[in-house]
């Protein structure tokens, strides 16, 4: 049952990475990708990691996802105030 | 074979597997609440694992996911969706889902575990849950 649980986290996070990879808007990839931290935190939490699973989570479930949509759209009003 | 195990890879696939499919086409608002809806669901995967390898430390990942994902989905309601795009699809079966699964989950594993700080932990965690599925769906849904 273990290694059925390995597997299944290990094809989720292959799914979500790949589907984060196919998304080209920067602000749509950061919903794919914060879904990508929660299958990592799985994937280490069935492989008995669950410190690492813990600091995932910290940084890849609201972190990550954060500094990227400022910075997405930090730079769409730069380009708006460009072209005026 | 561990029937808390199977829940959680059965939660696995049948929860997170959509949500990710969901998350990762379709609108701004369809990708919000699929978000939304996959912490909900990790959490409850979490807490089934925790009992499954018989280890109550796991527990504190679940704490940790009802905390940062209601937090996360803020995020992205914040800055992410439209002022007046409406209601996103499927924003409408966040808090029945969530007023459903979390039961279904806690309080047979407060059964197992019994009285003592452990189950005050879950019920906690349960409470959790719900605050923020409804904090979120409100988020969502204003936009």
């Amino acid at each position: 049952m273990a290694d059925v649980l390995v597997v299944l986290a290990l094809m989720f996070v292959a799914a979500a990475a790949t589907a984060a990879v196919l998304n080209r808007d920067p602000a749509r990839q950061a919903v794919v990708l914060s879904l990508l931290g929660l299958g990592l935190a799985v994937a280490f939490t069935v492989l008995q990691a669950p410190d690492v699973g813990l600091s995932q989570l910290g940084v890849g479930s609201a972190l990550t996802p954060l500094m990227i949509l400022l910075t997405v759209r930090k730079v769409r009003k730069g380009k708006g105030r460009g072209r005026e | 074979m561990n029937p808390w195990l199977g829940g959680a890879a059965l939660l696995l696939v049948g929860g997170l597997g959509p949500s990710l499919w969901a998350a990762a086409s379709g609108g701004a608002g369809r990708r919000v609440v699929a978000q939304n809806m996959a912490t909900l669901l990790l959490c409850l995967v979490f807490l089934l694992l925790a009992q499954g390898y018989g280890r109550t430390a796991y527990v504190d990942l679940a704490l940790v996911v009802a905390v940062l994902g209601p937090a996360g989905t803020l995020v992205f309601a914040r800055l992410l969706l439209d002022r007046d795009s409406g209601d996103p699809p499927g924003a409408r079966w966040l808090t029945p889902v969530v007023a459903v699964a979390t039961p279904a989950t806690v309080i047979p594993l407060c059964i197992v575990t019994g009285p003592g700080r452990a189950t005050v932990k879950l019920v906690v965690i349960g409470l959790l849950l719900l605050a923020g599925g409804v904090a979120t769906t409100r988020a969502v849904r204003r936009g």
